[in-house]
């Protein structure tokens, strides 16, 4: 059934190009666009998609499990080409995908990686080890390899939290005259960070940097910071938000990395063009994407989740 | 299984070919790698045996341009140099792994740093060409990708696969001999690894080897 659609789909783009391609559709499914990153994602995928002459269905899992695998049904019933997906958990995705799979439909996995492979046809990941130790090395040089800093953590439940931090900690703890007094998770939040750092400060008056697992976190560090006279301390955060680039060009953080997730949307989109017209992608499953430095001298460039 | 099958192959084809000496305790401490994050820097150390004599160094060695012909070969199209002389990082947007290799006087130093680095005048025109890095902090994953034959996909995850990064530039390092004073103006000899992204991007070597000489 599927065969012969691709063989007339075929037959009809020689004989009348791109036309044939807008009867297919590309799903894109990601968490709420409630924050900036994931909206960056879908944006990125549908501009992709439509470029490439794709009809597009954009919907959002709000990180539940459940709702994402009736989303899944949803498309499989409308008859989607391929779905583009920032899944709602490593575990408890596997099976949507896998039931996208067995009524032919492809899915491309963006941001977040799932536990099993050959369920996908790609899982394109942020390298968030090499752009932890990206951001580590920066602040080494800021903190001239010597001083006491912070660390905030993100959600202790998010593997992303974990590999950000052993990532800053390949790097910062070959510099022994680098001494972390305090060690704090923040759960991603800004608020969070905010009297988090607050307290931090009370107890530690002598620190010189600040290094956090994301942008957020990194914005509400430098608000207490602000708020308390203590514009001299080094903060580096990890995303690549708009907030922070403004505060970089402003001169108050000093660098982020930037996860880039328009493009990386993008890449899935040309990766399921290529496997619905050619049947492979020609690449691995799993692909990793690196992260890219952002401070004063790039920061004007970064917008929305990419380098301009 | 497949793992165990490829190391006795390996081990076979060892003694076939060079009749070097096999250590078979080897065999032994693969069998007792736990699988989880506990197991990363064994694994990782048994690649690094498996590799960094036999397969990287030799590589890099044999692979080696140049710096005046690597500048000129990537002014030209870096692309189509990369996919002659170079490898691509595992990643999207990753950057081509050039070996390279050269002779010339040190210029600038920063001993002073944990990341310690000299540049290098390799052409004489009295501008550094070259950035050494000396470690033993070393950044970046310019040796273990200026390799084909480590592979993401064989890895349990990208913490184990940057561990083995780390690895190779700690071996590197830990075999660096740097003088302790009179480093300006001294002439060296390097091969290594630079990555590079677009032509105009400063050629930073992570070494293999570094002679220095009066």
């Amino acid at each position: 059934m599927k065969l012969t659609k691709h063989l007339l789909g075929a037959a009809l783009a020689m004989a009348v190009a791109p036309a044939a391609l807008l009867a297919d559709t590309i799903a894109i499914i990601t968490p709420s666009h409630d924050n900036p990153f994931f909206k960056a994602e879908a944006d990125g995928a549908k501009a992709q998609a439509e470029a490439l002459g794709y009809d597009t269905m954009v919907l959002v899992h709000d990180d539940d499990a459940n709702k994402q695998s009736e989303l899944f049904d949803t498309v499989i019933a409308a008859g989607a080409s391929a779905i583009i997906l920032d899944n709602a958990g490593a575990d408890a995705s596997v099976a949507a995908v896998q039931k996208a799979k067995d009524a032919g439909i492809p899915s491309f996995l963006i941001d977040r990686e799932i536990t099993a492979t050959g369920v996908a046809v790609s899982q394109i990941v942020s390298n968030n080890y090499q752009g932890a130790q990206l951001g580590a090395e920066e602040f080494v040089s800021l903190m001239g390899e010597a001083g006491n800093y912070v660390e905030l953590l993100g959600k202790e439940s998010d593997t992303n939290a974990g590999i950000r931090s052993q990532g800053y900690h390949d790097v910062i703890d070959q510099f022994p005259d680098l001494k972390m007094v305090a060690q704090q998770t923040a759960n991603w939040s800004q608020t969070e960070a905010f009297s988090v750092m607050e307290s931090i400060l009370q107890a530690n008056p002598d620190i010189k940097g600040v290094i956090s697992g994301n942008d957020t976190m990194a914005m509400g560090a430098w608000a207490a910071l602000e708020a308390a006279g203590r514009t001299d301390v080094i903060v580096v955060g990890f995303d690549g938000s708009n907030d922070v680039r403004d505060s970089i060009l402003g001169g108050g953080i000093k660098a982020t990395v930037l996860q880039p997730a328009y493009q990386q949307a993008q890449l899935a989109v040309s990766q399921a063009d290529q496997y619905l017209k050619t049947g492979s992608t020609g690449l691995d499953e799993k692909q990793l994407m690196d992260c890219v430095l952002i401070n004063g001298a790039n920061a004007s460039s970064l917008e929305t989740f990419a380098l301009k | 299984m497949t793992r165990l099958l490829s190391l006795v192959t390996l081990l076979i084809a060892g003694l076939t070919l060079s009749g070097c000496k096999i250590v078979f305790d080897e065999d032994k401490d693969t069998a007792t790698i736990p699988n989880g994050p506990d197991g990363d820097d064994a694994r990782n150390q048994a690649r690094i045996d498996e590799t960094f004599d036999t397969r990287l160094t030799p590589l890099i060695t044999s692979k080696a341009l140049p710096v005046d012909v690597l500048r000129s070969e990537i002014a030209r199209d870096i692309a189509s140099a990369g996919a002659e002389h170079a490898n691509r990082g595992s990643g999207q947007g990753s950057a081509w792994n050039f070996p390279v290799s050269g002779q010339g006087q040190v210029i600038e130093a920063n001993l002073e740093s944990r990341a310690r680095t000299v540049s290098v005048d390799v052409n004489g025109d009295g501008q550094a060409d070259v950035t050494l890095q000396l470690g033993p902090v070393v950044r970046g994953t310019a040796l273990r990708d200026a390799a084909p034959f480590y592979d993401f996909d064989e890895f349990r995850d990208q913490i184990e696969f940057a561990k083995l990064a780390r690895a190779l530039n700690d071996k590197v390092t830990g075999e660096l001999v740097v003088p302790e004073t009179d480093v300006i103006g001294s002439s060296v000899d390097f091969i290594g690894v630079t990555p590079l992204k677009s032509a105009d991007d400063p050629l930073i070597v992570t070494p293999i080897d570094v002679r220095f000489s009066q």
